[in-house]
Parts: structure tokens; sequence; C-alpha cells
């Protein structure tokens, strides 16, 4: 795949994000995200929130909550990990929701996170965030709003994972 | 000095603004001043990041994070994020004490490191040592009004008053009653109900 159909993924899901509300996304770069990061930099409707540290973006986000915002954190699986004490300590704590976009490395098909792929669902679970994997770009409006809505109703984190089909990359 | 004597200087300078605190400095500053605008945070660390996700998103609001040394320390990775955003309306305190005061007390890093050189290093333009309840009142006002992002760092001693009254504010309420005060003095929605949801989410 190319440059170009990773442009348009990225396009879809930033529309996708903002068609459910969200206002307010915080990132840390992965290579398989790098096209949305940038949609995310240059959308001038979201407030965005670049991160050296995955966890202080879940009190960031938290912050920003609290103040009205509708709030997103964009991460590697890697960094869901770094930021599973925030999550409890203040997203579960305080009942603070947060859509989480996780890009799901090591997952089937995916070369070389194997490791990380493996433990990423099943933490997932444990900490008890309902998940959704998006593969198909047909269905990232769905899944999105909908991800949203129960993070927003339910007051809890929810995780989307991100797939190489549905940012367009290879 | 202890961080009490520092704190009781700024409580009626502080007015409105939404001051959001850490570890035992809690009990202080929700003595000193009573307001459903104050935040209490539970993850070590995270007192300047929440903070700073405030001040981001209310722009005209003054928004203070009481920091200790420890959560200080935690989260230095924090610190070039805020820099880089640099709400001016965020005044960032740290208090100093050189332990872990609130789980038993023994030693941070900080008698060993600069707290005011590695927020310069993280970008903070304004980031300062003071030594004096003069200097730090003066300070602080010069951050309120200058609406400069700035930290004001303060060598203490540990302890605190033996008289203060317990919190008695569970994490939960805590965030409802900031909410709702948000919503007050901002004058808008923040909390949509759940089962309305669908008539309010976008």
């Amino acid at each position: 795949m190319d440059q170009q159909t990773a442009k348009t993924a990225a396009a879809a899901i930033v529309a996708g994000l903002k068609k459910a509300g969200i206002d307010f996304v915080a990132t840390l770069p992965e290579g398989k995200t790098f096209e949305l990061t940038c949609a995310v930099e240059q959308d001038k409707e979201l407030t965005h929130v670049p991160l050296c540290r995955e966890e202080e973006g879940i009190g960031i986000c938290a912050g920003a909550y609290l103040a009205g915002k509708k709030t997103a954190i964009m991460m590697q699986n890697a960094g869901f990990l770094n930021s599973c004490n925030a999550l409890t300590t203040t997203s579960l704590q305080f009942q603070i929701p947060i859509l989480m976009l996780i890009y799901y490395a090591g997952d089937i098909g995916d070369r070389g996170f194997t490791t990380v792929g493996s433990v990423t669902e099943p933490v997932l679970n444990a900490m008890g965030f309902r998940t959704y994997i998006l593969r198909k770009q047909e269905d990232i409006d769905e899944i999105l709003r909908g991800a949203q809505i129960l993070a927003d109703d339910s007051k809890k984190p929810v995780a989307v994972l991100l797939t190489k089909s549905v940012l367009g990359v290879d | 000095m202890q961080r009490y004597d520092y704190l009781k200087l700024i409580a009626e300078d502080s007015k409105d603004a939404l001051v959001v605190s850490t570890g035992f400095a809690s009990r202080e500053w929700f003595a000193l001043r009573p307001s459903d605008g104050n935040l209490k945070t539970r993850t070590l660390g995270l007192v300047s990041s929440v903070a700073a996700g405030l001040a981001i998103a209310l722009p005209q609001r003054k928004v203070i994070a009481i920091d200790g040394d420890g959560a200080f320390l935690m989260n230095l990775c924090g610190l070039p994020t805020i820099a880089q955003k640099n709400p001016g309306n965020l005044i960032h305190l740290l208090f100093d004490n050189e332990v872990y005061e609130a789980s038993g007390g023994t030693a941070t890093a900080s008698r060993t490191s600069d707290a005011v050189a590695i927020a310069k290093g993280a970008g903070y333009r304004n980031a300062l040592w003071v030594k004096s309840l003069e200097d730090f009142r003066a300070a602080f006002t010069r951050a309120w009004k200058s609406n400069e992002l700035t930290l004001i760092a303060i060598k203490v001693e540990p302890g605190q008053p033996k008289n203060l009254p317990p919190l008695k504010l569970d994490d939960i309420e805590n965030k409802y009653r900031f909410m709702r005060y948000l919503e007050a003095t901002e004058k808008k929605n923040i909390l949509n109900p759940g089962f309305d949801s669908k008539l309010t989410v976008t």
C-alpha cells in the first residue's frame, strides 16, 4: 500500500473521531500511525498534545475531560502498558472516560512485536476495559462513535485496537 | 519553614483558581482554601499533567499545581510536554522536602538534583528557586500577573500542622463537585447524563 492510502485512512479516522465528538487528542506516534498523527496535528478543530511518555497523557486527558473536553489518546500497545498505573489510579479511580486508540503491534500478520502483541488483549481484559478491534475502514465511524458513547456513559476507558489494514499501511 | 507556611500566604491570592494537589499537601490546601475548585490526584507524578490538561482546556482560568519532589521526579517526561504547550495560565509550585513524606520519609533524589535546572532544560522559560516567604509571594504574584508558565520551587522542612481537619472527600465525590463547580463558574454543560447521551454526545 502506498502513502496515499495511509493518508486517506488517516483522514477517515480523524473524521470518525470528530463525528464521535472527540475534540482533544494526545498522541505518541508509532511508525504505523505516522500519517494519523500528522492528520491529528493538522486538524484545527482538534486540540493536539504530543506526549513524551504515554502515562502523562492519561493525566493530561483527565484534566481536559474535567473541563469538558472529549478526549482520546493515540499510542502503541507498548504505550498502553506504560499507562496502566495512571489508567488504574486516575481513570478508573475517579471514573474518568478516555477513548484509547491503540496500534496493535504484534497483531496477526504484524512482524517483530509478538511479545507485546500477546499480552495486549489479556491486560486490557484484566483491567476491565471494553475492547474493539478496528480492521476495516468501513467500520471506522460506527466503532469510534460507539466506543466513545460507551466510554462517556460508563465513565471508563474504552480501547479501540487499530490494525494495519484500517490504517492503510503494510 | 514547612509547605503549610508558604501555602497559607497564597490561599487568599489564589481567588477562584483551580488547584490540583497531591499527597499530604492536599489536606493543607483544602483546609486553607476550602473550595470545590480543589482537586486531589492519586497517581504519583500526575499532578502536573492533570493540571496542564485543565490549563490547556481552560485557557481563561488560572490553574495551580501543588507538586512535591517525589511526584515531580516521577514525571520528568511530563515537563517537556507541558513546556511545549506552554500554558501561560498554569502556575507550577514545587515544595521540595527531599523525602517521600507520604510514604514514611525516605530520601528522594532531589538532594542531588536541581528541579529548576531540570524544568529550564525541559523548556520552561520561567523557573526559579525561592528562599523566603516574601520571595515566594512575589514570585507567585508575578506568575499570576504575567500569565506565563512558571515553576516556583521551594526547599521546605517535612511535616505539617498537627491539627488539620481530615479530608472527608471521596475521590469520585471530589471529581463530581469539581466538575459541577466548573459547570457553574464557566456556565456550560460538562457532564452528559448517560441515559440522554444519544442527544448530547455530538
